[in-house]
C-alpha cells in the first residue's frame, strides 16, 4: 500500500509541476506584479525603478484623455447591453422549429470565426471617405445628405466602431443562448403547453429561469469585453482623431509600449481589473435584486440550473 | 486576379503561413498534453493542496488578458524570448485555460470503474493515463484543437507585441503590414483580406459541430 501511495504522489507531482509553474510564472505572477509596478516609475527597459507611492494613481485620475477613453468604452458597453435582448430573441427564434435554422446558426457564428484584423480592414473600406462602399451606396440611393466621415467625425466614430464590434460578437452570444435553451428539458415545455401556456409564458416561466446562468455569463462577458475593446479601434482608427475613439485598454497599451511608461500603464491595468469586478457586482445586484427579485430563491434555483447546464 | 497574384507571391505571406503553422502546432501539442493530465488529476484524485491548485487555475481564468501583458512583457524579456517564436508559444500554453473545463466535463462523464480495473490489472498511473484515458478524450481534444486553432490564427495582439521582427510575421501581422503598404488601394487589400480569412473559415465549415459544442461548454464553467 505504501508503494502505491508513493507512486500516486509521484504521478501527481510529476504531472502537475510544469502546468502549475507555467500558470504561476506567466499568469498569476504577472497579475500580482502589476500591483507592485503600479507604485513605480519603471520605463520598460531600465534595470531599476523608483518607488513613487501613489503618484501614478494621482496622475491616472487627472488624465483627461484617459477619462475620454473610458467614456468611449461606455458606448460599447451600452450598445452591447441593449443588443443582449435582441440576441436572446434571435436565440429563441432559432431554437424554435424554424426552417433552415441550421443554416442561420452557421451564418450567425461566422463573424466570430473570421480574423478580427481582416474584419477591421474590410469595415475600414466600407466606411472609408475615399471610395468607401457605404458612401457610394448612399450616393447611388440619392441620399447624399447622409454621407458622413464615418471614421473621423468624433461625434459618430465610436458608434460606428461599436457597430463593427456588434457585428463581430453578437453571434457568439446567440450561440451561447441557443446551447443553453436547447438544454431545457423538452418534457417540461410540453407539459406547460398541454396545460395551456402560451409562447410568452413558456419563455418567461420556463426558459428564462433555466438560462439565468448563461445570462450571467454573457453579462460578465460584456463587461470584460467592453472594458477591453482593443483591436477594432486599434486597426480602424488607432484611437483617432486625437483620442476621440481611444479606449481604456488602447490607452493603457499605448502608455506602456509607445510612451514607455510601464508604471503608469500598470496602474491603469489595476484599474481595469477593479472596474470589471465593481461593475459586475453592481450589475448583478441590480439584476438579481431589483429586476428579477429572486434574492430569496436565488440560491436554490442556481443549484438546479448548474445541474442542467453541466449535464 | 492580378491582385491575388500580388498577395500570393509576397514572400512574407509564405513566412506568415510557416510561422503561424509552427506556433499553432507546438502550442496545441502542449495545450493538449497539459490540459488532459491536469484535468484528469483534478477530477480523479484527492490530494493535499488540491483546493489551492484548483483555485490557482480558476484565478488564471479571471485575470484579464490584454493588460497583464504589461507585466508579462518583463518576464518574456528576461527569459530572452522577445522577438522569438517562443514568446507566443509560451503565452498560448500558459494562459487561456478553457481546455481545462472542456476536459474536466468530459472526464467526469467517464466511469471510474475503468480506472480501477486498469489499476487492479497492474497498470501504472502513467500507463492508465496515456493508454486508456487519453484516447477516450479524443472528441474533447478535437473540440479543443479547433477552437484554440481559430483563436491562435486570429490573434493579432501577442505576435504584434512580442515579434516586431519582419521575419516573424504571422498571418495576422502580415495583413497589418500589407494593409499599411497598400495605402488606399482597396482592391489589392481586399485580396489580402480574403486570403487571410480563408484558413479559419475553412476550419469552421468543416468542423462546425465541434466548435459549437465546445464554445458553450467553455462558457458554462462555474
Amino acid at each position: 500500500m505504501n508503494t502505491l501511495n508513493r507512486k500516486r504522489k509521484q504521478f501527481i507531482v510529476v504531472s502537475l509541476v510544469v502546468p502549475i509553474l507555467l500558470l504561476i510564472g506567466f499568469v498569476v505572477f504577472p497579475a500580482i506584479d502589476l500591483f507592485r509596478m503600479s507604485f513605480t516609475d519603471w520605463d520598460g527597459f531600465s534595470k531599476s525603478s523608483n518607488f513613487i507611492k501613489f503618484d501614478n494613481y494621482i496622475a491616472m485620475f487627472k488624465n483627461k484623455d484617459l477619462w475620454l477613453s473610458l467614456r468611449n468604452n461606455a458606448v460599447y458597453f451600452v450598445v452591447h447591453l441593449f443588443m443582449i435582448f435582441v440576441e436572446l430573441a434571435f436565440a429563441v427564434l432559432l431554437t424554435s422549429k424554424l426552417r433552415a435554422a441550421k443554416f442561420y446558426k452557421t451564418m450567425v457564428f461566422m463573424p466570430y470565426i473570421i480574423n478580427g484584423v481582416a474584419i477591421a480592414y474590410a469595415f475600414s473600406y466600407f466606411f472609408s471617405p475615399v471610395n468607401g462602399a457605404l458612401n457610394a451606396i448612399l450616393t447611388a440611393a440619392h441620399l447624399e445628405d447622409w454621407i458622413r466621415n464615418w471614421l473621423s467625425d468624433p461625434k459618430i466614430v465610436n458608434y460606428v466602431l461599436a457597430f463593427v464590434s456588434l457585428w463581430r460578437f453578437s453571434g457568439y452570444h446567440i450561440i451561447l443562448f441557443m446551447a443553453v435553451l436547447q438544454s431545457v428539458p423538452q418534457d417540461t415545455m410540453e407539459a406547460a403547453q398541454i396545460d395551456g401556456a402560451n409562447t410568452w409564458q413558456i419563455f418567461k416561466y420556463i426558459q428564462i429561469p433555466s438560462i439565468m446562468l448563461m445570462v450571467d455569463f454573457v453579462l460578465f462577458d460584456n463587461i470584460r469585453g467592453a472594458l477591453q475593446v482593443f483591436d477594432i479601434p486599434f486597426v480602424m482608427t488607432a484611437g483617432g482623431p486625437g483620442y476621440a475613439s481611444s479606449t481604456f485598454t488602447l490607452y493603457t497599451i499605448k502608455t506602456a509600449f509607445t510612451f514607455s511608461n510601464f508604471g503608469l500603464a500598470s496602474t491603469m491595468a489595476v484599474a481595469i481589473m477593479f472596474m470589471i469586478v465593481i461593475i459586475y457586482v453592481v450589475q448583478n445586484t441590480i439584476i438579481h435584486g431589483l429586476v428579477l427579485k429572486d434574492k430569496k430563491t436565488g440560491g436554490k434555483k442556481h443549484g438546479k440550473e448548474k445541474h442542467t447546464a453541466n449535464s | 486576379m492580378d491582385n491575388f497574384k500580388k498577395v500570393l507571391t509576397d514572400k512574407y505571406l509564405l513566412l506568415g503561413f510557416k510561422n503561424t503553422g509552427i506556433i499553432l502546432v507546438v502550442s496545441l501539442v502542449f495545450n493538449i498534453l497539459f490540459g488532459t493530465i491536469t484535468a484528469f488529476i483534478i477530477e480523479r484524485f484527492e490530494f493535499r493542496g488540491k483546493k489551492v491548485v484548483v483555485a490557482l487555475f480558476f484565478l488564471g481564468m479571471l485575470i484579464p488578458t490584454f493588460v497583464t501583458e504589461i507585466a508579462r512583457f518583463r518576464i518574456i524579456n528576461s527569459l530572452h524570448l522577445y522577438n522569438t517564436l517562443g514568446a507566443p508559444i509560451v503565452i498560448y500554453v500558459a494562459s487561456d485555460l478553457m481546455q481545462l473545463y472542456i476536459y474536466r466535463q468530459f472526464i467526469s462523464g467517464l466511469s471510474v470503474a475503468l480506472d480501477e480495473a486498469a489499476l487492479l490489472d497492474g497498470c501504472s498511473y502513467f500507463t492508465l493515463f496515456y493508454r486508456i484515458i487519453f484516447p477516450l478524450l479524443a472528441p474533447a481534444t478535437a473540440t479543443v484543437c479547433i477552437i484554440k486553432a481559430i483563436n491562435i490564427i486570429n490573434d493579432m495582439y501577442i505576435p504584434y507585441l512580442y515579434m516586431p521582427k519582419n521575419k516573424l510575421r504571422t498571418l495576422t501581422t502580415f495583413l497589418m503590414d500589407y494593409a499599411n503598404a497598400q495605402q488606399g488601394s482597396w482592391q489589392t487589400l481586399a485580396a489580402g483580406i480574403i486570403i487571410i480569412m480563408i484558413p479559419t473559415v475553412l476550419i469552421y465549415i468543416f468542423f462546425q459541430k465541434y466548435i459549437l459544442a465546445g464554445v458553450a461548454a467553455g462558457a458554462v464553467k462555474e
